[in-house]
């Protein structure tokens, strides 16, 4: 007599009978009672079943909770661009792997404690007393009456494949590239500007490679306003221009640094400036004031930077002192500059006889990695670690830091206590 | 246009996978719908043994520590696949292109999404899968024709 299931070539259908199940537990030599009381029946899926339109993706617990939230899940990407997914707040690298075990799909599989009447065994427990061992296999003889029951299970499908995530950083520079194409600088320049690279909220969020929170910090990043029912970024001339004004009113008002006022800023703007790029400019740059209760006060980092980059314009190198004189000089009174607040406009390079500070703006910099690197050590010879971030920030994910990407393609060296990068080769 | 990952209006269901070893192969190249594969035991201890023809299997519950979502792709409309043409354009260096070529990408790129956005395609997560049955080890024969006198 051979094995039973060999049998089950014959042509009709072959159903899997208690009889078979008991058969083959005793050829496979297995204690009945040291099993649990169902069997089930693994089957190939019936032919009306479509399986071919199922992925496996794999979830990381952000994932897992957004899903179980009843949350809506977007993969993103153009023609050319690596598919990315995003939840409401994080995006992540979606990539495919091949594996060469198998998986199976099978709906409704009951695990090893939905099969047992009786709680499972742990298996030290088992050993560690002799006589509760006996005890339990009494009470498996007991059970002995539960009849066998044999339930079939469909397997819906075989992988050897699924997607894994990998959470990355938002992919902005498609977002500015895009705003770009359409800085404003004022409304006589507006038929300059071709209608079709407009864009609007929902249209930048669909293309763009970000989840939607990351979105909104994006815009803020690229101090993008809403004109027109599109989203624009401004000129850097017309930008300085119009909140230079703005901040000419709080010594022509005698304003306390954190009372400014929101309407009458926009008001005394009216005919200057479109309202829309006003307002959006002032809550662009001013938070609430934490004294005065509906007043503002402008952000200092965000005023020296536009301040800095008009004076800085791209190739242009000053003499330290006199660059910050004449930068603390534009600035309102009572804010200061600092030296952090050009990061990634600027570079401050101590190494010739002058030490001087010199444009260098993160967004005309190369969008490869080893190109840029060239690029910066051309710029200047030897780094810091702080100096390098701005410029190499984009690169980082999170499981992948300045240091580690400098540690790669920079050699470092220690100069007078002072660990420097330099280029590596 | 983005595409979407919904989840089903009653939330995903829970179901299981069964790993094994290798893969199911079947001798001729007969219709398979509704055919058994093998039977599914547990023994007291929870642990599952699987029997596939002459062989027996031992394995393991193990609790996925990334657990699998199931997507069903929605048939609206006959269109590449996204995630299948995500391996085929690993070519990201698009947008690395230097201010001077940047526009000209970028419009590309508008026109492209363009395109994409006609063919609604759409994932639903059918159910997520924790857990697991994993059998690592080696099949082993069942020999069942064994005298009983020996």
């Amino acid at each position: 007599m051979e094995v039973e299931v060999d049998e089950n070539n014959a042509p009709e259908l072959y159903v899997r009978t208690p009889e078979d199940v008991r058969i083959i537990v005793k050829h496979a030599k297995l204690d009945e009672r040291q099993l649990t009381q169902v069997t089930q029946a693994l089957v190939y899926p019936s032919a009306n079943i479509v399986a071919d339109n199922l992925r496996l993706l794999e979830l990381d617990s952000h994932m897992l909770e957004q899903i179980r939230e009843g949350q809506t899940l977007h993969f993103k990407g153009g023609l050319h661009e690596k598919v990315v997914l995003c939840t409401d707040e994080k995006t992540y690298d979606v990539k495919g792997a091949e594996i060469s075990n198998s998986l199976l799909l099978v709906p409704d599989l009951k695990f090893a404690a939905a099969t047992s009447t009786s709680p499972l065994k742990s298996p030290r427990s088992g050993n560690a007393n002799a006589s509760l061992e006996r005890s339990l296999n009494d009470s498996t003889e007991d059970e002995l009456e539960v009849p066998r029951t044999l339930e079939q299970r469909q397997v819906l499908t075989v992988f050897h494949e699924y997607y894994e995530c990998r959470e990355i950083r938002p992919r902005y520079r498609k977002l500015g590239e895009l705003l770009q194409l359409t800085r404003y600088s004022g409304p006589e320049n507006e038929y300059c500007i071709e209608k079709k690279l407009l864009f609007n909220f929902q249209q930048l969020l669909d293309t763009v490679q970000c989840s939607r929170l990351q979105f909104m910090d994006g815009l803020r990043q690229y101090r993008a306003l809403e004109f027109d029912g599109h989203l624009r970024v401004l000129e850097y001339e017309y930008e300085y221009r119009i909140v230079n004004l703005m901040l000419g009113l709080i010594s022509e008002n005698s304003w306390a640094l954190d009372e400014v006022d929101r309407s009458e800023t926009i008001q005394a703007l009216d005919g200057i400036a479109p309202e829309s790029i006003v307002s959006g400019l002032f809550d662009i740059y001013t938070v609430s004031s934490d004294r005065c209760p509906d007043k503002y006060s402008y952000q200092e980092s965000l005023v020296a930077r536009i301040v800095a980059q008009n004076i800085l314009q791209p190739g242009l190198r000053f003499r330290n002192e006199e660059f910050m004189r004449t930068w603390q000089e534009a600035l309102p009174e009572g804010m200061s500059c600092q030296l952090e607040y050009l990061s990634g406009i600027g570079i401050y390079d101590k190494e010739g006889a002058q030490p001087c500070i010199r444009s260098l703006a993160e967004e005309q910099l190369p969008t490869n990695i080893n190109d840029r690197m060239r690029t910066l050590f051309k710029t200047k010879r030897k780094w810091t670690l702080e100096e390098m971030e701005p410029y190499i920030d984009c690169f980082t994910t999170p499981t992948l830091s300045v240091s580690m990407l400098l540690a790669k393609y920079a050699r470092s060296l220690t100069e007078g206590g002072i660990r420097y990068y330099v280029s590596k080769h | 246009m983005p595409i979407l990952v919904k989840t089903s209006s009653s939330g995903p269901g829970e179901w299981a996978i069964i790993e094994l070893q290798g893969d199911l192969e079947v001798r001729s190249n007969q219709d398979m719908h509704d055919q058994f594969i093998g039977d599914l035991y547990y023994n007291k201890y929870g642990q599952p043994i699987l029997i596939i023809g002459h062989h027996i299997l031992q394995g393991r519950e193990q609790k996925l520590e990334k657990p699998f979502a199931v997507l069903e792709k929605s048939k609206t409309n006959e269109g590449q696949r996204l995630l299948d043409a995500s391996q085929a354009t690993l070519d990201a260096s698009c947008l690395n292109a230097t201010s001077g070529g940047g526009e000209r990408t970028v419009l590309d790129q508008t026109i492209a999404q363009e395109h994409k956005s006609r063919q609604r395609t759409e994932y639903t997560v059918r159910a997520i899968c924790s857990k697991k049955l994993i059998f690592k080890s080696r099949p082993k024969p069942i020999i069942a024709n064994v005298a009983k006198s020996v």
